[in-house]
């Protein structure tokens, strides 16, 4: 029996999705953004940190990028209520994506670290600044110009990461998707158009970062 | 009492031993030279005044009191009163000209914003640089950026600068601009001690010329007195080969 494809009944939906589509720019802006500085952290603590803080960032790091991310919203969401922690599908997905992009953001911001110019090091040392301030004057504006690409993709890959939260119900792009799908039972149409959406979203996130990137690119430190 | 006095240093890069024993004394607004071949500790000694590198042994003195190395406060204590400029000028490359300098005096030491910038331009315009301010150290000359350099060393006031082979990675035509700074700082009084390879430059800024080899010292005296009158063998041999080209 031949399937004829129909996309009139699914469009309708379109505006739901949207909102879905929406939920997961939202999960994957805040998960990178708490990312972000978990891994800035984690990159100080393996960088400048004595053996005791090297090792829970370096056990942070191990653990979160060899075990899988979908093992660890479980845990945040099926094992935890056991200990009495009860956290929302959303909540704990969210927890779950910033924790795991924390360990990544780690190790892409420690290489970026290691990227200083040793003699800019040396020369903000004997001018007297502090660890601090050689991490805000120098440091940073330095990585945030070479780690610029390595970091847009990872917040693209965690944008198509979202999508694990349909499993817990959450109702982003994905989640929402299913549940067309279960009422209309046009499957092509409906993956389909999520699969375009995704498309969209990362297109518009590229976009997004690319301008960004450009004023970074052209972002010097102001002092006067 | 002397304004610095270096006492029997010693010091290693790992299993390299690079300094054995080095004494050396500088008296205020003297202008010291270290020369010597590649390799023979000139630079290390600069990099332990500074605090970079730790003395194994020996000792260094500041009008007469005891640097510590292995204490954080007192090294950046002595931040305060030592400026090095760097062979390879090492400026922060995302800020202009004008932020180098004025980064030091205004977020470390905290002072008046509006009297740094006018000192840093004052300083910039000193070194013959005061068109290019706005300007990043990509878009400058490595002449320029080395006399930026010296302007951001000289923006902390120091008591005594360092200057670690600063001509020594400049085209030869840009060397000139850069020691015409320097002698204007010499005749300010500046207390200097220089690791050059500019022998002729250094005849004649210098108060006192130290020879050394494989970190030790071995000889110390007048320019004229190691260049035209060497005593030790090996300075003579150092000065008959400099002299031949």
């Amino acid at each position: 029996m031949g399937y004829a494809i129909n996309f009139g009944q699914v469009f309708e939906y379109l505006p739901y999705l949207a909102g879905g589509a929406w939920l997961s720019l939202q999960i994957a802006f805040l998960a990178f953004c708490g990312g972000l500085v978990l891994g800035l952290l984690g990159a100080f603590a393996k960088t400048f940190g004595g053996p005791i803080l090297r090792r829970i960032a370096n056990a942070y790091v191990v653990f979160f990028t060899n075990t899988p991310q979908l093992v660890q919203i479980y845990f945040l969401f099926f094992a935890l209520p056991e200990a009495g922690i009860l956290l929302s599908s959303y909540v704990a997905v969210l927890i779950g994506m910033t924790l795991n992009a924390g360990a990544y953001l780690t190790e892409i911001q420690r290489a970026g670290f290691s990227s200083v110019r040793q003699t800019e090091m040396e020369a903000a040392e004997t001018l007297g600044m502090s660890r601090w301030q050689q991490v805000r004057y120098v440091i940073v504006p330095h990585i945030a110009r070479v780690l610029f690409p390595p970091l847009s993709n990872h917040y693209i890959l965690m944008t198509l990461g979202t999508s694990m939260a349909a499993i817990f119900g959450v109702e982003e792009l994905t989640g929402r998707a299913l549940n067309v799908n279960s009422e209309t039972f046009r499957s092509i149409e409906v993956f389909t158009i999520t699969g375009v959406m995704y498309i969209l979203v990362t297109l518009v996130a590229s976009a997004i970062l690319g301008v960004a990137g450009r004023a970074l690119f052209r972002a010097k430190m102001r002092i006067v | 009492m002397q304004h610095l006095d270096i006492v029997d240093i010693s010091a290693r890069y790992g299993s390299h031993q690079v300094l054995r024993g080095i004494s050396l004394g500088v008296d205020r607004g003297q202008i010291t030279s270290l020369v010597g071949p590649s390799g023979s500790g000139k630079s290390t000694l600069l990099r332990v005044l500074v605090g970079l590198l730790p003395p194994e042994t020996g000792h260094v003195s500041f009008d007469g009191q005891r640097i510590d190395y292995s204490n954080k406060k007192n090294v950046k204590a002595i931040r305060d009163r030592f400026a090095i400029v760097f062979q390879q000028y090492n400026l922060f490359q995302n800020m202009t000209a004008l932020d180098n300098v004025t980064i030091a005096p205004i977020k470390i030491r905290k002072r008046n914003r509006a009297e740094v910038i006018d000192e840093a331009e004052e300083l910039l315009a000193k070194v013959g640089l005061k068109e290019k301010m706005r300007s990043y150290p990509d878009q400058l000359s490595g002449g320029q950026q080395q006399r930026v350099a010296i302007a951001r060393a000289l923006a902390l006031k120091p008591e005594l600068l360092l200057l670690d082979e600063v001509t020594a990675s400049l085209d030869p035509e840009l060397v000139s601009e850069v020691l015409d700074s320097i002698r204007q700082l010499a005749a300010e009084g500046m207390t200097m001690i220089i690791v050059s390879h500019e022998m002729g430059f250094v005849r004649e800024v210098s108060s006192t010329v130290a020879f050394m080899v494989d970190g030790k010292m071995v000889e110390v005296g007048s320019p004229a007195d190691v260049f035209e009158n060497p005593k030790e063998a090996r300075t003579r041999e150092f000065v008959n080969k400099i002299l031949q080209h």
